[in-house]
């Protein structure tokens, strides 16, 4: 290792953080085989090779792939039921995705500076949390006899509508610079 | 903010939490699954919050170097002036590296959360050899809050910095050995109004009454008078030998080549004299033909050092060596900084010998330096050619020495000074003439 902290041509921070993505698409992955969801071998090469490749290029398409492979096996696998390991699963997409945004900042040899990875650690809880109110919303209507589809739609609106909200609404200081 | 297109844009990370949430979505919807809703809900959130903070100011950035002309060795700080910064979480600098020229941070890649008032941190630069030097071309990317989106990466152009050889300001103690102008630091052969000592003679008309040594009057009978060496300044022409760049160069405090030490050796030199109220004049062989008439001052050191700093190796077109006239007057110091692997200059060298002028071979070939060959060329030819250039090269530095003309190797800024106190001395003894 040189002075200067690089690693093979990348920062040591970075490593680190091409470590995460890569653990947190595997966790996301194995995150129902306490409850006997075991993915296929072949998937599981797919998200290792994917992600390892995502992790030297965070910008690349391969990362959101990887991504939505999890997520179609997630849907594959799981039935109606709402298990905590989603939660689980909530996490490692999360780490994932976040790990992605901050190796993208810079090139590799930009070392990540810690109050950057805690800035994006406590967004990652903070949006983590939104996992946690949706897993709670629906473990407290699944015993309540509506049909699953009445609030899974609901709920789909309700954050679809937050982001087109979030789009729409006129941004700070819209229309009096420039 | 400029009326031009944007250069803010969505990042690919924006676009990956809105695909893979609204995959996620739609999944659910499709097979039922709840548990993808949650699996995603984050991400949503995530690409919410990156909307919210969707840029509505264009910034403006402006990269400015600290100096436009530097020594090697010396450092700046190439900075960012920023305007227009509110929707601006972080800033990312990386600037690109450049031959010959050292960056601070080692990599060159600058990141920073960047909050009103901040100060954007600097890249300090530091140019390693002299020459003209591409400074400060980096690219600057800016993103909001959530990374939802990011301004440039901006190319910014890099500017042409002048970087002179390094100088020693080492007075140097050696003398010229006939120094024949008016005023300066070097002791003269004749006697004048000096402060060292050269005898005690009989007084004449004019002597000044403060210059009598009363003891030797009271013994002698009759006014005896001190006399003193007068001081004069000396002039000095570098030539300087560029036809060819010899061995590796990697800047300065690292292994050097021909043309470094030559450059070098003679940026010290001139600053030396310079300082000590000498005329200096520089004549660099190369096709450029850089020339510097007589001088004093450091205006004048300031036009060498430039004209140093913009030596190409090369062979000099239309001009024969040995045909060119150095305009050494009598009295000049002629310092020849060549590796001496050219014959039409040893002869001029000669010329100037024979002319009766004090002249030094400074030698500036580092120890184990190989020439630049044809990548496709015979290895075991091009050294044994290169060990014949030597031989003929230890050749000719003999002839010189025969001649009387000291050959030094490129010690320092002190390489001189003992052999200008040989030279002087040599000057100094009694001669037979006819």
């Amino acid at each position: 290792m040189s002075s200067s902290g690089m690693v093979r041509g990348a920062h040591r921070s970075v490593w680190v953080l091409r470590g995460v993505l890569l653990a947190g698409a595997v966790l996301a992955l194995f995150a129902g085989v306490p409850e006997g969801y075991d993915p296929p071998v072949a998937l599981v090469v797919f998200v290792v090779v994917s992600a390892t490749l995502s992790a030297f290029r965070p910008e690349h398409l391969s990362l959101a792939i990887t991504m939505v492979a999890v997520v179609v096996w997630w849907a594959y696998a799981h039935d109606t039921e709402m298990p905590v390991a989603v939660l689980v699963a909530a996490a490692g997409l999360l780490a994932t995705h976040v790990a992605g945004v901050v190796l993208a900042y810079g090139p590799p040899s930009l070392p990540v500076a810690p109050e950057v990875a805690l800035l994006w650690t406590g967004r990652g809880i903070l949006a983590w949390v939104a996992a946690l109110v949706v897993w709670g919303v629906a473990r407290t209507y699944t015993g309540h006899g509506t049909p699953a589809v009445f609030w899974l739609t609901g709920l789909a609106a309700a954050l679809v509508g937050a982001v087109v909200a979030g789009a729409a609404v006129p941004m700070r200081g819209q229309g009096t610079r420039g | 903010m400029s009326d031009g297109p944007t250069r803010w844009h969505t990042t690919t990370s924006l676009g990956r939490a809105l695909s893979v949430a609204g995959v996620g979505i739609v999944v659910a919807l499709v097979a039922g699954r709840p548990g993808v809703v949650v699996v995603v809900a984050p991400l949503l959130v995530v690409a919410a919050m990156a909307l919210l903070h969707k840029p509505t100011v264009e910034p403006e950035v402006f990269a400015m170097i600290g100096h436009r002309q530097l020594h090697e060795g010396q450092g700046t700080r190439v900075r960012l002036e920023t305007r227009d910064m509110d929707d601006v979480e972080y800033l990312t600098r990386v600037m690109s590296p450049q031959p010959f020229v050292a960056l601070n941070p080692a990599q060159g890649t600058v990141g920073q959360l960047v909050a009103p008032g901040d100060e954007i941190l600097p890249i300090a630069v530091s140019p390693r050899r002299w020459g003209t030097r591409m400074l400060g071309a980096e690219k600057v990317a800016l993103t909001t809050p959530w990374a939802g989106y990011r301004w440039g990466p901006v190319p910014f152009l890099a500017r042409e910095v002048g970087v002179l050889p390094a100088v020693s300001h080492l007075r140097s103690g050696g003398e010229a050995p006939q120094p024949i102008g008016l005023i300066g630091g070097h002791r003269s052969r004749r006697d004048g109004n000096g402060t060292e000592f050269s005898s005690i003679r009989r007084f004449h008309a004019g002597d000044r009454l403060r210059r009598i040594n009363w003891r030797v009057s009271l013994r002698q009978g009759d006014l005896h008078v001190e006399s003193t060496r007068a001081e004069e300044d000396t002039a000095v022409l570098l030539i300087v030998d560029a036809l060819a760049d010899y061995g590796r160069s990697e800047g300065i405090g690292s292994s050097e080549s021909s043309l470094d030490v030559t450059v070098r050796a003679s940026a010290a030199i001139a600053e030396q004299y310079v300082a000590g109220g000498d005329r200096v004049s520089l004549r660099v062989l190369s096709p450029g033909g850089e020339y510097a008439g007589y001088g004093t001052g450091t205006r004048h050191l300031r036009r060498i050092l430039i004209l140093l700093s913009h030596i190409r190796p090369g062979v000099p077109r239309d001009v024969e060596i040995d045909q060119i006239d150095f305009r050494a007057t009598a009295g000049t110091v002629v310092v020849v900084i060549s590796p001496m692997l050219s014959e039409p200059l040893a002869t001029a060298t000669v010329r100037l010998v024979r002319r009766g002028l004090p002249v030094i071979v400074v030698d500036p070939l580092p120890a184990g330096s190989t020439p630049t060959v044809y990548p496709d060329a015979d290895e075991l030819v091009s050294d044994l050619a290169w060990r014949m250039r030597l031989l003929d090269r230890n050749h000719l530095l003999a002839q010189l020495s025969a001649f009387g003309c000291p050959v030094v190797p490129w010690n320092g800024p002190r390489t001189l000074e003992e052999v200008l106190r040989r030279l002087s001395r040599r000057n100094q003894l009694p001669r037979v003439s006819g």
